[in-house]
């Protein structure tokens, strides 16, 4: 293997912990962060659907159910969300990585 | 005048009575009617002697006249097997259980009812095409206020959580990496979807009882009555729903001058202070008297609806629709 060939090899490498480093700690974090604030965005329009969940009347709830069979996943994810959260610091926590 | 027409006013005072020699007299002018009973207490069935339920029946011997009577319990059922069925259709059967329970719960809150019902006469307006009038025979005035409030209330909600809606998508697809799927899509999501027929939905509802349709309050000639009417009548204008006319209904009927017995003061001594209120309606109330009706010995049915048909003063023409 001559020299060209090493760097060449040599740059690739870098290239790729570069681009990792990058990944992981700049983009990887704040795409998590807006997925994050999407899934925020969800709990409170979930929230505004099905406040009666919580004991709260709706008038609205009667035509929000018809919302229910096309959000399965939401719903299902949204419940489970509620259990894991203890605080709202918590949730706001978990999206930085010290 | 608008082709849709709604009878209010607090129970007992003859709301189904004075709807149907309504409807009956629009019929015997010509036009083709439909008389649409929200009350549960299904007295249209009464009236006509002939039983109605949720489907379009024509009423019997009388040319050009139907009736229909809402049950809101059946339309609540109703919106709930539906929405089972889409559920059937969609969902995994483990979520159904689980979705089935705040199904369930949005079924038994207080609003179901009126929503139900709401649904149901917005729909009877939406389809009445084949009628020139529809008569609305509701049930007594505070849910029935409630139930026209309604669209305005909704319509804001609705945009509420569009907006909500909007914002999560919004983020998700701003989330995906690269070119990884987000986990949600703006385009084709039928929750938007679905929120936005609901918003026409609405939308047209509050347009049409805006622009098409006409309100009358009908009252009993006594102190408990006026005060309601005069609530019902503020109420609604705040809800910019003019009150066309009130209908004084259950006139006591005067004794022979030369009659003394006890019997016939009573009599005199009622028609008395049902003079004064009635005067009190004239002076202090801005919707006009436009009929004042006698009791009837009997029952108001058959020919009798005639009568008080006649007695009716509220004109029939029909203008055309602005919103159907």
């Amino acid at each position: 293997m001559d020299l060209a060939d090493r760097i060449e090899a040599f740059r690739q490498t870098l290239d790729e912990w570069l681009r990792g480093l990058y990944h992981g700690m700049i983009s990887h974090p704040s795409y998590e962060k807006i997925e994050k604030e999407a899934e925020d965005a969800e709990d409170a329009f979930l929230l505004a659907c099905f406040p009666d969940a919580f004991g709260i009347p709706s008038p609205v709830s009667y035509y929000t159910a018809e919302l229910l069979p096309f959000l399965e996943d939401e719903f299902e994810s949204w419940e489970r969300r509620l259990w894991d959260r203890g605080t709202l610091l918590e949730r706001k926590g978990q999206q930085y990585h010290f | 005048m608008e082709p849709f027409v709604f009878f209010g006013g607090k129970g007992g005072v003859g709301k189904t009575t004075v709807s149907c020699a309504y409807g009956l007299r629009c019929a015997r002018d010509g036009h083709r009617t439909l008389v649409v009973s929200t009350d549960p207490a299904h007295s249209v069935t009464d009236v006509f002697d002939q039983p109605f339920d949720d489907s379009l029946k024509s009423v019997e011997g009388i040319d050009g006249l139907d009736a229909m009577q809402l049950d809101p319990e059946d339309e609540v059922t109703r919106h709930l097997d539906e929405i089972r069925q889409d559920l059937s259709e969609q969902v995994s059967a483990a979520m159904v259980n689980e979705i089935n329970r705040q199904l369930e719960m949005a079924h038994g809150t207080p609003g179901a009812y009126e929503s139900a019902l709401f649904d149901r006469f917005v729909d009877v307006m939406r389809t009445a095409d084949a009628y020139d009038r529809v008569v609305f025979d509701t049930a007594p005035s505070g849910s029935t206020l409630r139930l026209l409030g309604l669209p305005d209330l909704l319509e804001g909600w609705i945009d509420r959580l569009m907006y909500k809606r909007r914002q999560s998508i919004d983020l998700f697809e701003k989330a995906a990496v690269g070119s990884n799927e987000p986990r949600r899509v703006m385009e084709g999501d039928p929750v938007l979807a679905r929120l936005q027929e609901r918003k026409e939905f609405f939308e047209f509802a509050g347009n049409a009882l805006s622009d098409d349709a006409a309100f009358f309050l009908v009252l009993n000639p006594d102190e408990l009555s006026l005060n309601e009417t005069e609530r019902s009548i503020a109420d609604l204008r705040e809800k910019e729903f003019a009150v066309r006319g009130l209908v004084a209904n259950k006139l006591t009927p005067s004794p022979d001058p030369d009659e003394n017995g006890r019997g016939a003061r009573y009599l005199r001594e009622r028609v008395e202070t049902e003079r004064a209120h009635l005067e009190t309606i004239r002076e202090a109330f801005d919707p006009p008297l436009v009929a004042e009706i006698g009791w009837r010995v009997t029952e108001v049915k058959g020919d009798l609806l005639d009568d008080v048909a006649s007695e009716l003063d509220i004109e029939t023409t029909i203008e055309a629709p602005t919103h159907v």
